[in-house]
């Protein structure tokens, strides 16, 4: 309850500085609108039948793409006024930090998908499926969006810690939410082609969701902060030493 | 390891320190001996021909790749649990064999595909789990060698993710419906397919031993100069 409680304290604070200008909501939004109309200029001339094919790939692609971009910022805006820090001081549980960071992204990938679902719909009239069923689309956004983002914020997080090279989150993060959106492609592949499956489909795809959680869960107050306290790493090294130098030290015998 | 004046070269003569050299030496004249068997004595299978020769190399490398990668993952625990130096060489050494024996199955399977199913790549289950596998050893290595200061723990945390794939690989031919050969395919083999198949294991086996042990040992020895270049900065600093 008290983990709850903090991580809905800490999404409240999250959302309200959303509210202050929607920079998550219009960049997200924006970016989702421009790749519709990317895959508008390229994909609408093809026939209906390859519509069928290339909509769940032209959906998920589109999360992956918006999802590294939310994830981004959810973090820079702490790098930026250095709150993380402060937030991992503070009494509070780190979990909670992760339940609401992550909660915050899926609102926003949620977003987006409404903006997505019913454009794909527009672009190519083989998504009337998703007229269809509403529930099922729902749902099926959810839980990909949500297997997404339960990867995602480990590693967003993670490298939020370190100074920099956050560009390594696309690296890390496509690999690793590829079985979680190759799920929500087959899936999206279902409900598109009316499989009386699909309710199986979205079971697996709920319990993948609760698995990746799981395991973020356990890794999330180890990859941010480490097991113990802190040790200067080999990077530390490097900066100390100058290229191409050998201590004097070095080859000295040992002492007896 | 404090002190860098305690730093001492490793003693040759211990069998620890020659186990790696012993494997790579033991592993070369097994791998021509195997790839005489390979080519020379074991006759054509019967439905796939000469292209089933490439079974002997495809699926240790696939078998060794697994267990580098469950190595990397097992050993990534330990240094995110323990904060263990050692074990976070010894994740990366498994990493750096695993994308080596990894790169093998990636180019051989799809050869051997082409000869036997028409098409080098159905994207069946195993092939895709495969390819991702791979895929996260690379992120993995990446993040170890370009990553910010922190990124050894992030490393760690996606090295375990790529052993959970392990299991997933295994059975995804059980699990889904594919083309690929079932897990039982090797005990299943005729007994002299079975007496070439051994020895050529064994000499990959040897050498990815080998090379994991000298890279075990190299990566050591970076982390000793560079806690000891720290230790000279810190006393430098103080003085």
């Amino acid at each position: 309850m008290r983990l709850l409680r903090q991580a809905a304290l800490l999404l409240r604070s999250e959302l309200r500085q959303e509210l202050r200008d929607f920079e998550l909501v219009l960049t997200a939004g924006f970016f989702t609108v421009v790749l519709l109309a990317m895959f508008y200029l390229s994909f609408a001339s093809l026939q209906q039948r390859a519509h069928l094919g290339a909509i769940p790939g032209l959906m998920w692609l589109t999360i992956a793409f918006v999802g590294v971009l939310t994830l981004t910022r959810v973090f820079d805006r702490e790098r930026e006024a250095d709150t993380l820090r402060a937030l991992l001081a503070a009494p509070v549980d780190r979990l909670a930090i992760y339940v609401a960071k992550a909660a915050m992204t899926l609102a926003v990938l949620m977003i987006c998908c409404a903006v997505l679902v019913p454009g794909l719909w527009l672009i190519f009239p083989a998504g009337a499926a998703f007229a269809a069923a509403p529930g099922s689309t729902a749902l099926l956004a959810l839980l990909g969006c949500a297997g997404y983002v339960a990867i995602g914020t480990l590693f967003a997080a993670g490298l939020a810690t370190g100074a920099g090279k956050n560009t390594l989150l696309f690296v890390i993060l496509y690999p690793l939410t590829t079985p979680v959106l190759m799920y929500a492609l087959v899936t999206t592949r279902a409900l598109l082609d009316g499989d009386p499956a699909l309710p199986s489909y979205l079971g697996q795809m709920a319990a993948l969701d609760v698995i990746l959680f799981a395991a973020a869960c356990l890794l999330f107050e180890t990859v941010l902060v480490g097991a113990a306290g802190p040790r200067r790493s080999s990077s530390s090294a490097r900066r100390a030493r100058p290229s191409g130098q050998v201590p004097r030290d070095m080859s000295r015998e040992p002492a007896p | 390891m404090n002190d860098p004046t305690s730093i001492r070269p490793p003693r040759p003569f211990r069998l620890r320190a020659v186990l790696p050299d012993l494997c790579l030496l033991a592993a070369m004249p097994l791998l021509v001996y195997s790839v005489h068997r390979v080519f020379i004595d074991t006759p054509n299978e019967q439905t796939m021909g000469t292209a089933f020769k490439i079974f002997f190399f495809h699926v240790p490398m696939g078998w060794l790749c697994m267990l580098m990668a469950l190595v990397a993952g097992v050993a990534a625990g330990v240094q995110l649990r323990r904060r263990s130096r050692l074990a976070g060489c010894v994740a990366l050494a498994a990493a750096e064999v695993g994308f080596v024996t990894g790169l093998g199955v990636l180019l051989t399977g799809p050869i051997w595909g082409r000869a036997t199913w028409g098409t080098p790549w159905t994207g069946d289950a195993r092939q895709v789990t495969t390819a991702l596998l791979w895929l996260v050893i690379v992120a993995y290595l990446l993040l170890r060698h370009y990553g910010p200061r922190t990124s050894d723990r992030l490393a760690a945390a996606l090295a375990i993710f790529g052993a959970v794939n392990v299991p997933i690989i295994y059975y995804a031919v059980k699990l889904w419906k594919t083309l690929h050969p079932s897990t039982g395919v090797v005990g299943s083999l005729p007994p002299e397919m079975w007496a070439t198949f051994w020895p050529g294991l064994g000499a990959l086996i040897l050498c990815s031993l080998g090379l994991f042990g000298l890279r075990v040992r190299q990566l050591v020895i970076a982390e000793e100069l560079d806690a000891a270049w720290v230790q000279l900065d810190e006393r430098s600093q103080s003085t």
